[in-house]
């Protein structure tokens, strides 16, 4: 199993259980990370804007109602601005100041503060103690006034300080010491007083020395009876944290959230958590959440030390806001909401860490399912690729037995099929092979025996000229050992001078050129045919060397190199041929010298057989003449004679031209069919021939230009070869006709004709197969020659057992027709 | 767009500055010419023209017409929901610049019953006017008035609902103590104080 589980895992990387695995895992863990992070992100967005718009609803809800605080408190001192006696009090005040002159003024304000800085008991009781400081004393201690315009326990404990000032921003009447004497120059009095016109002024939060805390104050100018001018201003300073602390650390929700209220410079009015008076942190925060219309932002900074994403709602207090500073522009208290973060996004923390934990248990299951899943996947497929290793061995023996029903199956048994069939086909292939090997090897074998039968020597050698084969004549040629010559270069093994050699490696390249070699390679043949011809017995003595012979010990061998057949990408191959010309040319030389000897006595013999007829012609004519009284025709016998002379003196003469002398006779339109009759009757005068029966065919043709004595020989030799072919006895028929300027004598007999193995041969000089003395061997070679002569063609034919028929043909001369010159006949 | 909004919000204030330099102006010009002497019922007069006049303006052809085209409205809390001033809060607060000024002259809406009680009459002359113009409402009343030593020419001029919008928001605000205000009704004065000494 582990051999099989091999290739899977090192040869392929990853194996296909593992992949699948976790392909499984990745189309379970990928939609899920996407969609967890989708939901994390869209559920973060809407917590953001579902408590962003909360948190802006409870800041604008909680500025409303600091707002309406701060606007009672500003009512419940008005009452005091509007007390009538107070308002008299400081119109007379006003008077009395406007009235007096400024020089006479000067030094008491200046005795009267420092009077009350020293607090002096004088000064202090003047102040604390006049009829608009006890108003102040009442109003404070709520003994003056209704009963639902009772100060509240906790303002009266916020506020710290509570004075009036005259219309020149001096000390007009105090509950306590703490005050200062002089305020013409303090902020709050310039913008309370605002040039006489008068406006509310909520001073923004600052440290006051004497009251020991953070404060903010409330000044309300004092109007005249008319409200055409200010009077005066009431002070009331009150601790901002004890002020608002009731109202603003009541509002809580969750852990963190809360409200709390700050100034436009980000410092902390009232908050649960930061103490007042500090300013928040995150700089980029503040000008963020000060803005004049309620909104909520999400921050960088939650303002309370904390980094990190914070959503803050926030509004300004929008009455109070109007007051602060004397103007809007000048300052701004704003409500400012917030919950911290991690609480606010708690809730879906948990759900996403559920999610998590939920996900993480069904990737487990994922992942343990997806491994049964691939296991009963892989398994059939390992058993597959193992069956197809052993397929490629060609070793399956069982068919693979797979019952998945699925394609997997079908794949077992389409292999099951194919092993089938490649079995099959292994089977055949095999035996065709062995069949093959088998034939080859008795090819070779075959072929060496051929080979080592030919008495020829063979060699073949590779391109570098080592020997590859030497068959067994070479072998005894070159006198080697078995196996001695195995991969020798020939050119060693040859016993050879350096002659030979040169000429026998100028071939080899020549022929590895592909060139024509130098010389025609039947050059010997013309040679022994020469020699052959005994008039004409020259023998041409070329070179050994360069007539391809080279000898071995006492033979004589002529050599032919042969390319052969090389297989692709191997070097070229050649044979060298050895033949065994040492008996030839002995022969040769022996045949030459009994041609030399017979050829005399066959001459003689036909010269005599030619010169036979007329010589008995002469002889007859002689006897003749010697019984012939009468002169006239002893003297036409002679002359006869002389005829006869004369035709043996040709026939002499004819005898020479068969050595190829042209004769200088001059040519002549000669009628053949005259010609074939004369040398009808020369032949059966001179042969016995009772039992031949001559059938003659002639039609009217052109003459031939020829000589008419060398014509008639001609005839006469195919006739006399016709006759005595049949000996003497048969039927011979003669046809003469023309056909496009040819004239074609055909002469037959009914002999027995010419075996097949002859017929080649009959124009052979002295071939023959009469007996000695009976024939010469060059009637029909003669025949030939002077045909051929006359530019006519001769030739047998002699279809088996229906005898011989001779074709002559010759051209036609028509233009010439003239009566030839008279001719003798017999 | 931000651009003509804030234009717009600042185009009252322009508006309001101009009116109080061309009341001035011609207060000046009356200071500076004392000798036949004009008297303060007809400087209070000519105060009461120009104030009216520049707050119908202001009313029909400022906020009106933005209302209409619904570009800005006109709102109490104008400073803090990007809106114009109200026309009375129009009046006060032009009124609050020439006091600012210290000209001396001082003007100021007044009413029975007012939202804020800052609003409400001061004096006794302020009330007997007020009440006055149940009968004759196109009578000013005037008077003169005292402040400690101080003396005063007071003319209250009757004041009518010159929009639907002074209606609407007097009938629906929480602390108005009256609710049944009409079109054109007189829901209040206008006093002019001018200083005698």
């Amino acid at each position: 199993m582990t051999s099989t589980a091999r290739p899977f895992s090192s040869a392929l990387g990853w194996g296909l259980k593992r992949k699948l695995i976790v392909s499984m895992l990745m189309v379970g863990v990928v939609p899920l990370l996407l969609g967890l992070s989708l939901a994390f992100l869209q559920g973060s967005k809407e917590i953001q804007v579902v408590s962003g718009e909360s948190f802006q609803a409870l800041a604008t809800e909680a500025a409303r109602k600091l707002d309406l605080l701060v606007a009672e408190e500003v009512a419940r001192t008005s009452r005091i601005a509007v007390h009538p006696d107070i308002v008299r009090a400081l119109e007379h005040r006003r008077d009395a100041l406007h009235a007096s002159d400024q020089n006479a003024t000067l030094p008491t304000l200046v005795q009267q503060r420092a009077h009350w800085a020293a607090r002096d008991p004088a000064a202090v009781k003047a102040i604390t103690g006049n009829s608009t400081a006890l108003l102040l004393q009442s109003f404070y201690a709520g003994s003056q006034n209704e009963s639902d315009q009772l100060l509240p326990q906790v303002v009266r404990a916020a506020t710290k300080k509570l004075f009036i000032t005259d219309v020149q921003g001096n000390l007009f009447a105090a509950l306590t010491t703490k005050p200062g004497f002089s305020h013409a120059e303090a902020a709050w009095w310039k913008g309370t007083f605002n040039k006489g016109v008068g406006q509310l002024y909520i001073e923004d939060l600052h440290f006051d020395e004497q009251a020991d805390a953070y404060v903010f104050s409330i000044s309300l100018p004092v109007m005249d009876s008319l409200r055409y001018e200010v009077v005066g201003v009431v002070h009331r300073v009150i601790d901002a944290k004890e002020f608002f602390s009731p109202s603003t650390h009541t509002i809580r929700f969750g852990k963190t959230g809360h409200v709390m209220l700050i100034d436009s410079r980000g410092m902390v009015l009232s908050c649960p958590i930061l103490p007042t008076g500090v300013q928040l942190s995150g700089a980029s925060l503040i000008p963020q959440v000060t803005v004049r219309q309620p909104g909520w932002v999400t921050a960088d900074s939650d303002g309370h030390g904390g980094q990190g994403t914070a959503i803050i709602g926030f509004a300004p207090l929008p009455e109070t806001s109007r007051a602060t500073n004397g103007a809007l522009e000048n300052g701004a208290w704003h409500t400012f909401v917030w919950q911290s973060s991690d609480e606010l996004f708690a809730p879906i923390r948990h759900l996403m860490m559920w999610m998590m934990i939920l996900a993480t248990v069904a990737l487990t299951l994922l992942a343990t399912l997806g491994y049964f899943a691939a296991s009963r996947i892989v398994t059939p497929v390992r058993r597959l690729q193992e069956a197809a290793r052993l397929i490629g061995r060609g070793e399956l023996r069982e068919p693979i037995q797979i019952h998945t029903g699925d394609e997997l199956e079908e794949l077992a048994v389409e292999f099951n099929r194919m092993n089938t069939q490649l079995e099959a086909a292994f089977a055949g292939l095999s035996t065709q092979v062995e069949e093959k090997t088998q034939e080859v090897q008795y090819l070779q074998k075959s072929t060496d025996q051929v080979l080592d039968a030919v008495p020829t020597p063979i060699i073949m050698i590779d391109q570098q000229g080592l020997v590859q084969y030497m068959n067994r004549a070479s072998r005894d040629a070159l006198q080697t050992q078995e196996n001695s010559w195995s991969s020798r270069p020939l050119f060693d093994l040859l016993p050879l001078d350096d002659d030979h050699l040169q000429a026998l490696r100028r071939d080899l390249r020549l022929v590895e050129e592909n060139k024509p070699t130098a010389l025609p390679s039947p050059d010997q043949e013309p040679a022994l045919k020469e020699a052959r011809d005994p008039l004409n017995q020259t023998l041409s003595q070329a070179s050994r060397s360069a007539r391809r012979e080279l000898r071995i010990g006492s033979h004589l061998y002529h050599y032919e190199w042969f390319p052969l057949e090389s297989r692709s990408g191997a070097g070229k191959r050649f044979g060298l041929v050895l033949r065994d010309t040492t008996d030839e040319s002995r022969l040769q030389d022996q045949l030459i010298q009994a041609e030399k000897s017979g050829s005399l006595d066959v001459l003689t013999a036909g010269i005599g057989h030619e010169l036979n007829n007329p010589l008995f012609g002469i002889l007859g004519l002689g006897e003749a003449i010697q019984e012939e009284e009468d002169l006239a025709r002893a003297k036409g016998y002679a002359q006869d004679i002389v005829g006869h002379g004369r035709k043996m003196a040709a026939i002499i003469r004819d005898f020479t031209g068969v050595a190829a002398r042209e004769s200088k006779s001059q040519r002549v339109p000669v009628d053949v069919t005259a010609q074939l009759e004369q040398a009808l009757a020369i032949v059966q005068t001179s042969h016995d021939c009772l039992g031949l029966n001559v059938q003659k065919h002639y039609v009217t043709v052109s003459p031939v230009t020829a000589l008419p004595d060398q014509l008639r020989l001609a005839f006469i030799n195919v006739l006399t070869n016709a006759i005595q072919a049949m000996s003497g006895r048969g039927d011979l028929w003669l046809t003469t006709e023309e056909q496009d300027d040819l004239i074609t004598i055909t002469i037959r007999d009914n002999g027995p004709g010419i075996p097949k193995q002859h017929l080649g041969k009959v124009f052979d000089p002295f071939y023959t197969t009469k007996g000695q003395g009976e024939g010469s061997g060059l009637g029909l070679t003669v025949a030939q020659r002077l045909i051929k002569k006359f530019g006519g063609e001769i030739r047998l034919e002699s279809p088996e057992g229906q005898g011989t028929t001779c074709v002559i043909t010759l051209p036609a001369d028509k233009a010439g027709v003239r009566k030839e010159e008279p001719c003798v006949s017999s | 767009m931000r651009l003509i909004l804030t234009v717009i919000r600042a185009r009252p204030l322009w508006l309001a500055l101009a009116l109080a330099c061309a009341s001035t102006y011609s207060l000046q010009a009356k200071d500076a010419a004392p000798p036949p002497g004009i008297p303060p019922e007809k400087v209070a007069d000519f105060v009461h023209a120009v104030l009216d006049a520049d707050r119908t303006i202001y009313t029909n052809q400022v906020v009106n017409r933005m209302q209409a085209k619904g570009i800005v409205s006109a709102a109490e809390h104008w400073e803090h929901e990007n809106a114009l001033p109200l026309p009375a809060q129009f009046l006060q607060h032009s009124g609050k610049l020439v006091a600012e000024s210290g000209r001396g002259i001082r003007y100021r809406l007044i009413s029975l019953w007012p939202i804020y009680q800052r609003n409400a009459p001061a004096t006794d002359l302020e009330r007997r006017a007020l009440e006055s113009f149940a009968q004759t409402p196109d009578r000013p009343f005037t008077g003169i008035v005292t402040s400690g030593r101080k003396q005063y020419f007071q003319a209250i001029y009757s004041d009518r609902a010159v929009s639907a919008a002074c209606v609407k928001c007097h009938n629906s605000h929480p602390l108005s103590p009256k609710r049944d205000f009409a079109l054109n009704d007189v829901m209040g004065g206008m006093t002019i104080t001018i200083p005698l000494d």
